[in-house]
């Protein structure tokens, strides 16, 4: 690693500044589990390290009944993991975080890090994604507010500005009837990252049967997070129905653009994009229908 | 651009003078001489060089260690005491879950950081929170052994 | 009552060290003085330097020195050819670099930014040249040459003696066996098999990085600490780089981080001393983890076998074709090839066999010896077509193994005798563990589906090779031990520790081996092969013996008694009324509380065996593996539920770490068999690093592993014991793969078995296809 200017900025107005100071020079510097790969491989080598850790207004995990989740974009891996709170009101993502990377990218990964980084290999987008979550960012001129959506633009790239940051994650409070599966699929070791990831979310009518609302998201098999909207539009609106869930898997399996890897050919991971909805689907399903206020 | 950080390492407090592109296990390695935690594969998936940090497990090979100002830093050298292990290292000692020790360390102190977190971890529990460490020789079987030699031990001893 | 030492799990010497972290591991060292070495590397796969200049790297303030080929052409202080068979690889290139990746330059500096400066600072002019990047393209008329010319060193390896590589080709070693007329082999038998396997390169992946360690003290003995499992073939390799008597090299060794193979012969020490000698300090080489994949890789495999079959199962004719992918340079390649040669025919009879086994060069980083070498490519083709046969001929897999296996007293394919083969009880145990023969009911309803399968292998232990040892004891009775076997992580210090303090009657405590240091123990050839408990373990017997004869001849003299009165047992010396403490003897004959004994042992093992017939090996290896899998039908991922494997290992001395050599072999085994492969693309190797290149981890080994140990004694070995490192990765693969069969019906013919293969392969099932028309 290069050496470079480490600074501590205490409020997120002071890290801005910072961070336009710099220009192109700085990095926000989180749990630095995927910046420090890239330093010490040379692609990325910043003259100035931003540390947002010690910015107490972007830590911790709120929920109100109305507005939902809070994360702050410091919230680590571990956090939602373990939280009671989120195993309270959205056990699927500390579900999920039990199997993302190993115990120490969590403890020190944070979930801005994680959608900042527009990763393509990762689980936490597709999921929230399909909760509709949106993002807080704050630049030197003030706040805005995004569907998290419109965060991701390309292969580690995003929308936000080099002088913004993400600091806070909200997710709605789901309505009722809801139901979210998250399959994570490697395609060697356990461990290994993500060869995709596939979230169904369905929130149901009254009857049960009928459905409202369709989210399939998939990830790492396009440059972003990728909603197969052709999918979900068969599924909306309709009877939830096996055939359907068929079709509509093999919707998305063409609705995806995925690229020949390590983690699996073109054609396989198409074929597994259908695998893997039909067998979420259901469980969403089921899952929307004994809906008790959490998912 | 050097600067001092404070750390407690093993409980002992110590100042040292840090660059701030190096990293946590550069500086319990090379300035304070605590080798136990190894480099591996400099990219936080073998866990040879977990450290505890605050009590949770850390890469240190790709923690700064400006980062860590302030921190209590716990490394292999700060679990057995007064020349008598802890029960981790004998458990791993007596089921036999290491053959070359390289990877030892970062895999005590994981389970270290499980236990004192969840004292009575179910099977499952444990694979997952230590699927992060590897072994290349392969000891895994016994490693799962001794640390549920231990956290059995522990239920009888709390029960 | 005395405790049970041989058979007993004693705790091991070397683990309070390592779980406390004190265990000391190259690069926890400290070296006064010691300065950074780096090493610049070929950024083409195949070229020729121009021209160099590193006067820019020189004026880096902190730099030390920087070697490029200019400090050898015309320097006849210094041969900088060397390599364990051929001499084809050099310090850095002389003139042609040859893969993506080889050595063109190092520095020494007293900072490792100064020394990655430095190497940035090195301008080389290439001309880059057309390469090749596998074996079936390295073998085509015309390809591109990786070596022009190929220097054969005067003394090699009695065993690869007569291999040469063939001129103005990529064959650096063809090795063939043949018995009996393969073709009438084929002719005779009612069903012939034919079938193409291959193999990708795999790492090591040893958790610890090679290291290394040298400085040149005044007056020009060269002292190099390095992470080998091999010093002494070290210390002659630089003796003749640096032309220097053999005393001159003194190499030490601390504890390894993890070797299999990926540590032996010289790796970093050449470079290490040239630096070394012009910083007039010590260099520390530390390889990064990219480069650990450019030093040292396992062969690359492709495999064509040919079998001809008896309708009652016996087989008749075998031909096979093994051409292994040793990379830009020769290394141990040649005895990889001859090894797989000699097990290409499997643990089993057949008549007629026709082996042709080649040792490839290509452009790609050197590949070496992989725990296993040679067998474990050649038993994944044989071991699989063994599955694709009982199929065909509708029999059990289990019962067409058991009827061609080797049984005592049979002949192997060299035409040498057989004794003390424990195979086919491994066979029947590791299939009784796994429940072979019950058979699950198939759920159709649901994805998953359950198969088992069964592998088998013959392995050859390095031959002619030789160890001695050295038991030294002290005033107290108490012996320090020494030897150059290589603590890896095996035990061998514990292993070694037993059987001297069962032969001297000693506790554990009262026996310590010595650091290792070329200096103070004795010559041992190699810690590979699985062969130090067999011949390091006998070394040290002979020793113990050795000094027990010295006690007895002395307890005869001091005491007056005629010497088959004397007795050495139990850890004293009884002569008729008296029992004598060892520390009693020596002090009554060095008249104080001081002085030692020596005993010394050695064993040679020959290709001659003792009754003057052709031995290939001194002992062999023999053993089985048995997987039960679980294969989801729908995404082809798998499921190991169980493993069990089955090895004959003579005699166990310490059953817990045969279960772990059993144990971790298969773990490593399972990362081979589902995902471990380097991917290259036109030679540029595309994941040097562990997120990339996926090792296996406690959730992806085996839900249960069952080591099992038979027992058949080796009259030769220590107590019997015959060696076990190796054994149980090579059935691994196979056995998995057989066991897929068996669920589902695909046979997957080239490793890793990715979820996609089986996917792939199942869809050319169902759309009545097989892969190969795809
Ligand atoms: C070995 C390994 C395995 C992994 N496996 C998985 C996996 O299975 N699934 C998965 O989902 N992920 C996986 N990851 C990725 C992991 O989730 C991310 O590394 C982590 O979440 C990033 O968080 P961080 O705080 O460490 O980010 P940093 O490394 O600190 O930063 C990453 C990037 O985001 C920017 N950034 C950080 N915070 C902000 C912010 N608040 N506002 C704006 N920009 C910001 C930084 O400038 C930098 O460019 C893995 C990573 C590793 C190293």
């Amino acid at each position: 690693m290069k050496n470079f200017e480490y600074l501590e900025p205490r409020s997120v107005q002071e890290a801005c500044q910072l961070l336009r100071q710099h220009g192109e020079e700085a990095r926000i510097f989180a749990g630095g589990t995927s910046l420090s790969i890239v330093m010490k491989q040379g692609f990325f080598q910043p003259k100035y390290l931003v540390n947002i850790k010690k910015i107490p207004d972007l830590t911790g995990i709120r929920w109100d009944p109305k507005r939902g989740l809070t994360l702050g974009a410091l919230v680590t891996h571990r956090e939602l993991e373990t939280s009671p709170l989120i195993q309270e009101t959205f056990p699927i993502l500390s579900q999920i975080e039990e199997d993302v990377a190993n115990i120490r990218v969590r403890v020190m990964g944070t979930v801005g890090g994680n959608l900042a980084y527009a990763e393509p290999l990762t689980d936490l987008p597709q999921i929230l994604i399909a909760l509709e979550a949106s993002i807080r960012v704050a630049g030197p001129d003030g706040d805005r507010t995004m569907s998290l959506e419109e965060l991701f633009v390309d292969y580690y790239e995003t929308s936000l500005r080099p002088d913004e940051i993400l600091t806070e994650v909200l997710v709605p409070t789901p309505p009722p009837r809801t139901g979210i599966e998250y399959i994570r699929f490697s395609s060697s070791s356990v461990i290994d990252k993500p060869c995709l990831g596939t979230a169904v979310r369905f929130t149901l009518e009254e009857d049960l049967e009928t459905v409202r609302t369709a989210r399939v998201v998939l990830g790492c098999v396009a440059p972003t997070p990728l909603r197969a909207r052709q999918a979900e539009a068969l599924l909306e609106g309709k009877r939830y129905e096996v055939q359907r869930v068929k079709e509509a898997a093999a919707f998305a399996s063409r609705e995806c653009k995925p690229v020949s890897d390590l983690r699996g050919s073109e054609a396989y991971k198409r074929e597994m994009v259908r695998v893997l909805v039909t067998r979420a689907a259901p469980r969403a399903f089921e899952k929307a229908r004994a809906f008790r206020g959490q998912v | 651009m050097s600067r001092f950080i404070t750390l407690s390492v093993n409980e002992v407090s110590r100042r040292v003078e840090v660059e701030p592109r190096e990293t946590l296990l550069e500086v319990i390695r090379d300035h304070l001489g605590l080798t136990g935690a190894k480099l591996g594969c400099d990219i936080q998936v073998c866990g040879a060089c977990t450290l505890l940090v605050s009590g949770k497990p850390v890469s240190s090979c790709s923690f700064l260690a400006v980062d860590a100002d302030g921190c209590e830093v716990t490394s292999i050298e700060g679990l057995s005491c007064n020349g008598r292990l802890h029960r981790l290292q004998e458990a791993f000692i007596e089921t036999g879950g290491l053959q070359c020790g390289f990877c030892t360390p970062g895999f005590i102190l994981t389970a270290k950081a499980l236990l004192d977190e969840q004292p009575h971890p179910s099977e499952e529990q444990i694979k997952k929170y230590m699927a992060g460490n590897l072994c290349r020789c392969g000891c895994y079987q016994e490693i799962l052994d001794a640390i549920q030699k231990v956290a059995g031990r522990r239920a009888v001893q709390n029960g | 009552m005395k405790d049970q030492m041989i058979g007993s799990s004693v705790r091991r010497v070397d683990h309070e060290a390592k779980v406390t972290g004190r265990a000391q591991y190259l690069a926890d060292m400290k070296f006064p003085g010691v300065c950074c070495g780096k090493i610049l590397r070929s950024p083409i796969a195949h070229g020729r330097i121009r021209g160099m200049d590193a006067s820019a790297a020189l004026r880096v303030p902190g730099v030390l020195a920087v070697v490029t080929r200019d400090d050898f052409l015309n320097n006849s202080r210094i041969d900088p050819y060397y390599g364990p068979v051929f001499k084809d690889q050099s310090i850095v290139a002389l003139d042609k670099v040859r893969f993506m990746g080889d050595p063109v330059a190092g520095v020494a500096a007293v900072t490792e930014s100064a020394a990655e400066e430095a190497l940035a600072a090195i301008q080389v002019d290439y001309e880059e040249l057309p390469a090749v990047f596998d074996v079936l393209e390295a073998r085509r008329e015309g390809a591109p040459l990786v070596h022009e010319i190929i220097r054969v060193p005067p003394h090699g390896f009695e065993d690869l003696a007569g291999l040469r590589p063939k001129e103005s080709s990529n064959i650096c070693t063809h090795f063939q066996l043949t018995r009996g007329d393969v073709e009438r082999g084929f002719a005779e038998s009612d069903h012939v098999f034919e079938d193409v396997f291959t193999l990708p390169d795999t790492q090591h992946s040893s958790l610890e990085a090679h290291a290394v360690v040298a400085w040149v003290e005044p007056g020009g003995r060269i002292v190099v600490w390095s992470t080998t499992q091999n010093p002494f073939v070290i210390r002659t390799q630089l003796s003749n780089i640096f032309r220097v008597p053999v005393s001159q090299v003194r190499v030490l060794v601390p504890y390894i981080g993890g070797g299999y193979g990926g540590k032996l012969y010289p790796k970093l020490e050449p470079l290490a001393v040239a630096l070394a000698l012009k910083a007039q300090r010590p260099v520390r080489i530390v390889l990064s983890r990219e480069e650990v994949f450019l030093t040292i890789t396992k062969h690359a495999a492709h495999i064509r076998i040919k079998t001809g079959v008896k309708n009652d199962g016996t087989l008749w004719g075998r031909e096979c074709e093994v051409l292994l992918d040793t990379g830009a340079y020769a290394e141990i390649g040649p005895r990889v090839a001859k090894k797989s040669g000699y097990t290409a025919a499997g643990p089993y009879r057949i008549p007629h066999v026709k082996i042709n086994s080649y040792c490839m060069y290509t452009h790609k980083p050197p590949a070496g010896a992989f725990r296993g070498f040679g067998v474990s490519q050649s038993a994944w083709a044989c071991e699989s077509q063994m599955d694709i046969i009982a199929a065909a001929l509708k029999m059990d897999p289990l019962e067409l193994r058991l009827k061609n296996a080797y049984e005592e007293g049979d002949t192997f394919a060299t035409g040498e005798t057989l004794t003390n083969v424990g195979l086919t009880d491994c066979i029947k145990r590791a299939a009784r563990a796994v429940g072979w023969g019950d058979r699950r009911p198939r759920n159709s309803s649901s994805p998953l589906a359950r198969g088992k399968g069964l592998a088998c292998l013959i392995k050859a232990t390095i031959t002619p090779s030789l160890s001695s040892a050295l038991v030294k004891m002290n005033e107290d009775g108490s012996v320090n031990v020494y030897t150059g076997t290589i603590e890896v992580g095996q035990g061998s210090e514990t292993v070694l520790s037993q059987i001297v303090a069962e032969e001297l009657g000693l506790t554990m405590e009262q026996v310590r081996v010595a650091p290792m240091d070329t200096d103070v123990v004795p010559y041992d050839l190699t810690t590979s092969s699985s062969r130090s408990t067999f011949h390091m373990g006998k070394a040290m017997q002979l020793a113990c013996q050795d000094l027990k004869g010295q006690l007895r001849e002395l307890a005869s003299q001091l005491y007056k008694v005629p010497k088959d009165q004397v007795r050495v047992e139990d850890g004293k010396v009884t002569i008729p009324d008296a029992s004598l403490s060892y520390r009693e003897i020596l002090c009554t004959r060095f008249g104080m509380s001081g002085g030692n004994l020596v005993g010394q042992g050695v064993v040679k093992t020959s290709m001659l065996s003792p009754t003057g017939e052709k031995s290939t090996s001194a002992f062999w290896f023999l053993g089985a593996g048995a997987a039960e899998v679980e294969v989801d039908r729908e995404t082809g991922r798998v499921r190991v539920l169980k493993y069990a494997s089955a090895a004959d290992v003579g005699k166990a001395i310490h059953p817990l770490g045969c279960r772990q050599q059993l144990e971790g072999a298969a773990v490593t085994g399972v990362g081979q068999t589902f995902f471990e492969q380097m991917v290259f693309d036109n030679g540029q190797l595309i994941n040097p690093n562990f997120i990339d290149y996926v090792l296996p981890s406690l959730l992806d080994v085996p839900e249960v592993i069952e080591s099992l140990m038979v027992e058949v004694p080796h009259p030769e070995g220590p107590f019997g014991a015959k060696g076990i490192g190796e054994t149980g990765l090579i059935p691994v693969a196979p056995a998995i793969a057989n066991a897929i069969y068996d669920a589902v019906g695909v046979r997957i013919k080239d490793l890793p078995i990715t979820p996609e293969k089986i996917f792939m392969a199942l869809q050319a099932q169902r759309e009545g296809t097989t892969l190969e028309d795809r």
